[in-house]
């Protein structure tokens, strides 16, 4: 069987106006792989979904989801996507399984076959016994469950998924993690956005970082992170931890930059085993103990933050506009 | 091979118009009794008319035709005006932007919803007619085939000024209403069309309700302006027009 990629995208650029939202952007996503599309707010993600789920028209340039082009063929390749938007796009005031229904209706899946997979993918996301209620009812959790379970009842060879476990609880995060390993496992290329780096670091075979409308770089997170080998960190806890010390951490030689999380600091560095031993005297000097620390490479996070301008401030991560 | 070709032209006929058909049950599902919608799409048409007909002298049976066809219009007009808003709202908009149908199918479907409410609140000035005033129908299939067009035609409008890019219902609302409320003056529905001063005459040539309102006329009284066949021609004229505007608004605005 031939090879075909499940989406190619070439030279596409969309302006509004005098604005121009995507400036060119070329990239390849594989069949049966999970591909991170990774931005700030207004980078262009957004847009480039909605050209390539057909919903909105490029100023130039195409994009083919499975061969099919998604301007001219909009049909057939809409028909192989399930599309799973950030916001809980249900019908409230139907219930669990109307709208599951009513999807399948939407992707032309037969009778047997949609009401099989309805119950399938409903007790599958833990809603089964909630079917004949109406989804005004529904956790926050339970409602991205069904926007999953929705996005999947046409079995796509393509998944969208937007911000899929953002502000959920834990029981609905670890239901969609495990369905989507499970769906990749299966072969379904999945097409990823999300705020969470962590959550692209483990779930991407490639991630893309987009800024500013420009595709900024896109490899495998472990090669990206090889490209910013310079920025390393120090993470340690000392036995009495407070914010105070935080500025006093930050003056320490060699170090670029210090945050605090929870009861740990992590210091920012070009010279770890220096950092360390700063560290150590640090806290000989103000009667501390060390209770654990670690060396770390660069994360995901850093290198998105290095590529895409942003730089951190007080351990929150602030846009430079 | 054609007949291949036939086959599968039929078949995404098939799809599309399944499709179409569950969003129009979608939308009776969640819409039809809402609020707003039996305030514009019932209430709204009963107290015009009882405000034009009280001082009329003529029989209360005559004025039948009139009510049936502003119902007519303000039901039909009034499903997606309420409904596209609030789901753009909410964002299931989207879903139905991003499913494998064409926009037409999508228009249609959203249309139907209103055309068989319009179809079902119509029937009741029609058996108001029948029960109380005994008001004679002398030719059915007229009235028939005016109630399906005119409600169409409506349905078809209402989805067009939904296209508007806005989550607020009573923007479309008002806009809308600044389209409805002048064609039930211009239409013959109240001052009939040949006492009307020439240029409201040739106005009335461009509602759509005055051609509705002509049919119905025609199926109660056997007396009309122009021919029913040409009634019903330019009745699919405007719903082609509709359909087509409303196709490239929703292109348009999507972007």
């Amino acid at each position: 069987m031939e090879y075909m990629e499940a989406i190619e995208v070439s030279h596409l650029i969309k302006k509004f106006g005098p604005l121009t939202a995507l400036n060119d952007i070329t990239f390849s996503v594989g069949e049966g792989e999970t591909f991170g599309f990774l931005g700030p707010n207004g980078a262009g993600k957004t847009t480039t979904i909605r050209i390539l789920t057909g919903i909105s028209s490029p100023t130039s340039g195409t994009a083919t989801i499975f061969g099919h082009d998604i301007e001219r063929d909009t049909i057939a390749a809409r028909q192989s996507m399930g599309i799973v938007s950030e916001n809980s796009n249900v019908y409230d005031d139907l219930t669990a399984w109307q709208n599951m229904i009513f999807s399948a209706q939407l992707y032309h899946v037969g009778r047997k076959e949609r009401e099989k997979k309805t119950n399938e993918l409903l007790t599958i996301f833990g809603l089964h016994e909630r079917r004949n209620d109406k989804v005004h009812g529904f956790s926050k959790g339970m409602k991205r469950r069904l926007t999953l379970a929705m996005g999947l009842v046409n079995s796509p060879r393509l998944l969208f998924l937007d911000e899929p476990t953002s502000g959920l609880d834990v029981q609905s995060n670890l239901i969609i993690r495990d369905v989507v390993t499970d769906l990749v496992g299966k072969g379904v290329t999945v097409f990823l956005t999300t705020h969470n780096i962590e959550e692209a670091n483990v779930m991407c075979d490639r991630v893309a970082i987009i800024n500013k409308g420009n595709i900024a770089a896109i490899d495998a997170p472990e090669r990206l992170k090889k490209t910013i080998q310079s920025v390393q960190s120090i993470e340690f806890s000392f036995n009495h931890n407070s914010a105070d010390q935080l500025d006093e951490l930050r003056r320490l030689p060699l170090v670029n930059d210090a945050q605090k999380a929870g009861d740990k600091f992590k210091l920012y560095t070009q010279e770890p085993s220096e950092v360390i031993d700063a560290v150590m005297a640090y806290a000989r000097t103000h009667n501390l103990k060390v209770i654990s620390i670690t060396t770390l490479g660069p994360s995901l996070e850093d290198v998105f933050i290095r590529l895409t301008g942003l730089k951190r401030a007080g351990g929150a991560v602030h846009a430079i506009d | 091979m054609p007949s291949i070709d036939l086959e599968g032209g039929a078949k995404r006929l098939s799809r599309e118009l399944s499709a179409a058909w569950a969003i129009a049950r979608k939308d009776m599902r969640i819409y039809y009794f809402k609020p707003n919608i039996i305030v514009s799409g019932i209430l709204f048409p009963l107290f015009m008319f009882l405000a034009f007909a009280t001082g009329k002298n003529a029989p209360p049976g005559t004025l039948i035709p009139g009510l049936i066809a502003i119902t007519l219009l303000f039901s039909a007009s009034s499903i997606e005006p309420v409904s596209i808003p609030i789901e753009r709202r909410v964002k299931t908009f989207e879903r139905l932007l991003s499913a494998p149908i064409s926009l037409h199918s999508l228009v249609f479907g959203e249309s139907l919803s209103g055309f068989l409410y319009s179809l079902v609140i119509a029937c009741l000035p029609l058996a108001l007619g029948v029960v109380m005033f005994s008001t004679a129908i002398q030719n059915a299939p007229v009235l028939v085939t005016a109630m399906i067009l005119t409600s169409f035609c409506f349905a078809t409008l209402g989805t067009l000024f939904a296209a508007y890019p806005t989550e607020n219902v009573g923007e479309v609302m008002s806009m809308l209403n600044t389209v409805r409320l002048p064609l039930i003056f211009i239409s013959g529905v109240f001052i009939p069309i040949s006492s009307m001063p020439l240029i409201g005459q040739k106005i009335a040539l461009f509602s759509p309700l005055t051609y509705g309102n002509d049919m119905i006329e025609f199926a109660y009284t056997g007396k009309s302006l122009f021919s029913p066949l040409l009634d019903i021609v330019v009745l699919m004229i405007f719903i082609l027009i509709f359909q087509i505007a409303a196709n490239r608004l929703y292109k348009k605005f999507n972007e």
